[in-house]
């Protein structure tokens, strides 16, 4: 399988992991292992002065996750910058996953104020991943401003409801010159796969994984899927029909002719 | 009284405020190697945590990284 190429940057697995709603840091860092994964998001969140937890990041090995941090919580562009810079005061590195989500019920990201904070950003010398609505010129808009990526949801953060915006993901995926990361929304691993053989070229999964039974062996399976996706799309899709084509040979059957 | 106001709650100190950003976090039990620190909207880099002088009246904003998706 060809490597995923984000920002020249070069990584052996097409698939982003998310750190929330994880019940345990060791649960966390169980299914960080087993999913492959090299890239692995975070939020910025205040210090709880009065119920210090222990620090999750401890958990992560930075010398083999790419930590990409958020900006979770932002209603603006304003907001999201101020988020941006304090986690490279934090991380000393410049990648960052641009959300700006001021919808409190569907966490919809805000088109406008992402577009006018990745342009600022992109200018700041970050390197921008954005969480989009599944909007191709959007897509193409924030590619013209040099982000380097496009991550574009299959439906509500944290729903598991898989591509609801498939039409929308296929002419993002048919135009993109960057690399095109589904996030927010799969569920299943067969979503991831029916992702990966659209083209995208990698996905991010959080809910589906940290909220399973055992983290652990849905990161695992998501491992899988999104191997066997990207394998599918890299061989080629067979192409459809509506008639059926048989498999078997159509003669010497065991009848009258 | 001295006070300073520390993500967004605002806190007295009778015996007057730490004189360092380290002093505080120290006062605080929080540990430096994690957090981030903005005063009054500007960010401190936390090799500065240590020259970092505080006065009455400051807005502190304490963050570290958490699980996020």
């Amino acid at each position: 399988m060809d490597n995923l190429i984000i920002a020249g940057r070069e990584f052996n697995s097409r698939l982003l992991i998310g750190t929330g709603k994880f019940a345990s840091c060791e649960l966390m860092a169980e299914a960080i292992e087993k999913s492959g994964t090299e890239i692995v998001t975070v939020a910025l969140r205040r210090v709880d002065i009065e119920n210090e937890d222990d620090d999750m990041l401890s958990a992560i090995d930075r010398t083999k996750y790419l930590l990409l941090p958020n900006t979770s919580g932002a209603r603006s562009a304003d907001e999201a910058i101020r988020l941006a810079k304090l986690a490279r005061a934090a991380t000393g590195i410049n990648w960052l996953k641009l959300e700006v989500t001021p919808d409190p019920y569907y966490l919809l990201p805000d088109p406008v104020e992402t577009l006018k904070a990745a342009e600022i950003l992109v200018k700041d010398d970050f390197v921008v991943l954005p969480y989009i609505n599944a909007d191709p010129i959007l897509a193409k808009k924030l590619e013209d401003v040099g982000t380097a990526t496009v991550m574009p949801l299959a439906s509500p953060i944290g729903s598991n409801q898989g591509l609801k915006t498939r039409a929308s993901l296929e002419i993002i995926i048919e135009q993109a010159n960057v690399p095109v990361v589904v996030d927010a929304g799969l569920g299943l691993p067969s979503h991831a796969a029916d992702a990966m053989e659209m083209g995208a070229d990698a996905v991010l999964v959080n809910t589906a994984i940290a909220t399973a039974t055992e983290p652990a062996e849905m990161a695992t399976a998501f491992k899988l899927a999104v191997e066997a996706g990207r394998m599918a799309y890299e061989t080629g899709l067979s192409a459809m029909s509506k008639r059926a084509s048989a498999s078997s040979p159509l003669t010497g059957f065991l009848r009258e002719q | 009284m001295e006070v300073l106001k520390i993500n967004g709650v605002e806190k007295q100190f009778p015996a007057g405020i730490p004189q360092t950003l380290t002093g505080l976090l120290e006062q605080m039990d929080v540990n430096q190697a994690t957090v981030v620190a903005e005063i009054d909207g500007k960010i401190i880099e936390r090799q500065n945590f240590l020259q970092t002088h505080l006065s009455s009246g400051q807005s502190i904003e304490l963050v570290r990284f958490v699980g996020g998706g």
